[in-house]
């Protein structure tokens, strides 16, 4: 399944949040990552970010779609990353 | 789904944050370690032990190729599904003549039939490829009458003979003709595409090999023991036909790769990184595409077709389920 993923988290915690989002998920902006999920991993990744984060303080949003194919990814500005094969 | 990663800039890729991190002097970017299952690299790359111990640790194989798109092997980790039990069992069949030469057999006839359905959709469409079928109907006959591997070679030689000389009836472009086939290097257009997506599919089931517990250094078909590895070779002879061939006649056809996608510097031809590209996106749509699977009754993609190819083929050597090649149905 397609997984974008969003956070608000205070200073002290949002650098380790980011680099375990990285592993599983395509940086997009600042905030923002995005990418194809596996349910174990989307598991995995959910267990991971708990231990990190403070719940009376963070707040991370886990938008899911079973497939992108009815949704369309429209950019103004700069397109600063995202899930690409190539490199 | 993990997904394969292409890698056609020239930078350095190192282990960072637990993760891959992608470096040069256009930018800096984070692969995530979870989501690929093997990192093609084109471009000149550095990599140090720290990040291939990472790579063996996460289980993804790395495959190189050099400037003219050509393989030039794998970093393939410590196998993780290792069975001694596997290997006694794949070396017997190799061993045993009849039994190699069985295993061997059925997959010139899973490429024979499936080249054969290749021939027959475009026949279907109207193009003149009577002569051409029977040929190779003539030929696929006399398969399970040989007695011998360098006999089944030669036949497997003239089928697929037989079969390129459609290709030009097929495609009907004259900037793509056939010719012969050429190889190190390829000679005209055709042959490039030919070459570029052959070892494509090699690298591919060799992937998918190391995520069984098939032993990829005993072949059946190709003669093992002075090669690195020859099983994905057989078992790729199965899927050219309607993987490769037919992202090549569709690449053509709908204009993707055009005549001036070639670079003709030194000897032979090379193609041009965009095409490349888009060849190679025209590829995993391919492989992600999915059809209905008769005996299983659920959809699966041509990527997963390929290791369900390599359970039959354990299967049959464990003396479970005799192994049949998959042939195409539609």
């Amino acid at each position: 399944m397609f997984a974008i993923l969003v956070y608000d988290i205070n200073e002290k915690r949002v650098n380790k949040v980011l680099k375990t989002c990285r592993k599983y998920l395509s940086w997009v902006q600042n905030s923002v990552l995005e990418g194809e999920i596996s349910d174990a991993n989307l598991r995995k990744l959910k267990i991971e970010i708990s231990r990190i984060i403070n719940k009376e303080e963070d707040s991370v949003i886990i938008y899911l779609l079973r497939t992108t194919t009815y949704s369309e990814r429209q950019i103004l500005g700069l397109d600063k990353g995202g899930t690409d094969m190539f490199i | 789904m993990k997904k394969p990663i292409y890698i056609f800039s020239d930078g350095e890729l190192k282990r960072k944050d637990n993760t891959l991190f992608f470096d040069n002097e256009k930018g800096r970017k984070y692969i995530p370690v979870e989501n690929t299952s093997e990192i093609m690299l084109f471009g000149e790359v550095i990599i140090n032990k720290r990040f291939l111990e990472f790579v063996s640790h996460s289980e993804i194989i790395l495959h190189f190729f050099n400037h003219y798109g050509y393989y030039i092997g794998t970093y393939y980790p410590r196998e993780h599904l290792n069975s001694g039990y596997m290997i006694l069992k794949q070396a017997e069949y190799y061993n045993d003549k009849d039994k190699r030469l069985y295993i061997a057999k059925k997959f010139i006839e899973g490429a024979y039939k499936n080249m054969r359905h290749v021939l027959k959709y475009y026949q279907n469409r109207g193009k003149n490829l009577e002569d051409i079928i029977c040929c190779i109907e003539e030929l696929g006959e006399t398969i399970n009458s040989v007695i011998s591997i360098n006999e089944l070679m030669a036949i497997e030689g003239n089928i697929r003979g037989a079969y390129y000389k459609a290709f030009d009836k097929i495609l009907g472009n004259p900037d793509f003709k056939f010719g012969i086939r050429s190889k190190r290097p390829p000679k005209n257009s055709l042959n490039v595409l030919i070459s570029f997506g052959n070892s494509l599919m090699y690298t591919l089931i060799l992937s998918e090999i190391y995520k069984t517990h098939l032993d990829p250094r005993i072949g059946y078909l190709h003669s093992t023991n002075f090669r690195r590895f020859s099983l994905n070779l057989d078992v790729s002879e199965i899927f050219k036909p309607i993987i490769i061939d037919r992202v090549i006649f569709s690449v053509i056809s709908k204009n993707i790769i055009k005549k001036d996608d070639f670079d003709g510097s030194a000897e032979g031809l090379i193609l041009k990184e965009k095409a490349k590209k888009a060849f190679i996106e025209e590829y995993e749509n391919k492989l992600m595409t999915t059809i209905n699977h008769r005996s299983i009754g659920s959809n699966v993609s041509y990527c997963r077709l390929i290791r369900l190819e390599l359970y039959k083929l354990e299967k049959h050597l464990m003396g479970e389920q005799e192994y049949t090649p998959f042939v195409a149905q539609w």
